[in-house]
């Protein structure tokens, strides 16, 4: 296997392939990265998304937002609109935001209600139209980096590689023989919890531990008060793409496993901040005991 | 929504039918089918009708067709799901799915989605633990393992 690693949107980039990527590739794939950051970014002011901010409106995004903002449909909606992409605004008020100030800007809030305040459509132009009839931070990083593990995967499939794996940070993509995955302990790094098995499908995880700023603030909210969770230690979705995933991996913080089984496949662990952990069927055997 | 569930199942066994290996780049745009490909390794798979089979140019005979697909969960236990349905007028009319349930826990599967529940998690130190890759929330695993060798080249120290 051949591995190309490169950082990119604040993580660690890691492709392997059972032959080298050529430099076409490789070009292609920055490219898309780029692409991705400069329409979706929070982090950037100048992105397409970050437009909206002053005075809401209507922007234009890459056709294959279609299927981020439908993830986001279907997970506000079983969420019970706990998950929804308009916390970016909470998230920016508890200091989490472009300049990383990490210190509360005001008392926490809910975001406003994703169905009444935005509007998408596929555009005439191959585009997508999305409209927001507010001033708002729209956050998609809960399934976006997911989405783009999904477009490189894609891309590099789409030229030929065999045994392609994509691993955006320890969101992965995987195609060929299968990988041992090793579950983080979400208390201790040097540990790990359990195995899993991954093999043509998309491992995604999401813990509180990491993205952490003092005095029991982390970066992820419940979107009806503005406020972070605290039940739900870290969670391992999989299921077959990384978009899909990586939503669940958070939505599972803000709901149960079986209100999203009624509408995706995928497996899953959560370990829950006492210690306990619950998974679903096919995973009978993947942690220690 | 507890209706949609044998459906879903359903789709799972008839993915495996046809899931090709790495070439097949599903889409978010694709349909439920698809997504339901994910769930499972394909491992092997036949497939019997009882009566017709499908014929040419996109066409499909009516009658009851079976088909039987495996996989290995993570679990260790390989699994099969049997898939029944009735086509007629190239409508499915009926579909059953039936699970071998080799390992306890698959029995629950369509019921129930929560498979089990640990009291305690046992954390292992990873240099007991064999693995190709570490899934935590952010951080690679290169960071990771590179992180890890230097903690050990320091404690041999």
């Amino acid at each position: 296997m051949e591995s190309w690693s490169f950082e990119a949107i604040g993580t660690q980039w890691e492709i392997s392939a059972e032959a080298p990527l050529d430099a076409e590739t490789r070009a292609a794939v920055t490219g898309l990265v780029s692409e991705y950051d400069a329409a979706l970014s929070r982090f950037r002011s100048d992105s397409i998304l970050s437009g909206l901010s002053h005075g809401g409106g209507t922007v234009s995004l890459p056709r294959y937002t279609a299927e981020l903002f439908s993830l986001f449909d279907s997970l506000d909606r079983l969420t019970g609109g706990r998950m929804n992409p308009l916390v970016g605004g909470s998230l920016e008020l508890l200091g989490y935001g472009p300049g990383y100030r990490l210190t509360p800007q005001g008392p926490a809030a809910g975001a406003p209600p994703w169905p009444e305040a935005v509007r998408w459509e596929s555009g005439a132009r191959d585009d997508v139209r999305l409209s927001l009839d507010r001033p708002g931070t729209l956050d998609v990083g809960a399934a976006g980096k997911g989405q783009l593990v999904d477009l490189v995967w894609e891309l590099v499939t789409g030229r030929g590689y065999a045994s392609v794996v994509v691993d955006a940070g320890s969101d992965m993509r995987h195609c060929g023989p299968g990988l041992r995955v090793g579950l983080e302990h979400p208390f201790d790094p040097n540990q790990a919890i359990g195995v899993v098995h991954l093999q043509d499908r998309a491992l995604c995880a999401s813990a509180t531990n990491r993205r952490a700023w003092g005095n029991g603030l982390h970066h992820v909210l419940d979107a009806s008060t503005g406020l972070p969770v605290r039940a739900v230690a870290a969670t391992w979705v999989l299921a077959r793409n990384a978009m899909t995933a990586d939503g669940l991996a958070t939505a599972l913080f803000l709901t149960d496993p079986s209100s999203l089984a009624a509408e995706f496949q995928f497996d899953y662990v959560r370990m829950f901040s006492d210690g306990r952990a619950e998974y679903s069927p096919a995973m009978a055997g993947v942690l220690f005991s | 929504m507890n209706s949609k569930k044998p459906l879903l199942t359903a789709a799972a066994g008839l993915a495996l039918l046809g899931t090709a290996g790495c070439g097949s780049t599903g889409t978010a745009q694709d349909a439920a089918s698809d997504e339901a490909a994910g769930a499972s390794t394909p491992a092997a798979s036949s497939g019997t009708a009882s009566s017709g089979a499908p014929a040419t140019g996109g066409q499909y005979q009516n009658g009851e067709y079976t088909a039987t697909g495996s996989y290995i969960p993570p679990s260790n236990t390989k699994e099969e799901v049997t898939v029944s349905l009735t086509l007629s007028d190239g409508v499915v009319t009926d579909v059953e799915v039936s699970t071998s349930g080799n390992h306890p826990t698959s029995k629950r599967y369509q019921a129930e989605f929560t498979g089990g529940v640990q009291q305690e998690v046992v954390g292992k130190p990873l240099d007991e633990v064999k693995v190709d890759k570490i899934a935590s929330s952010s951080l690679t695993s290169s960071g990771f393992n590179k992180a890890l060798d230097e903690i050990k080249s320091e404690a041999a120290r």
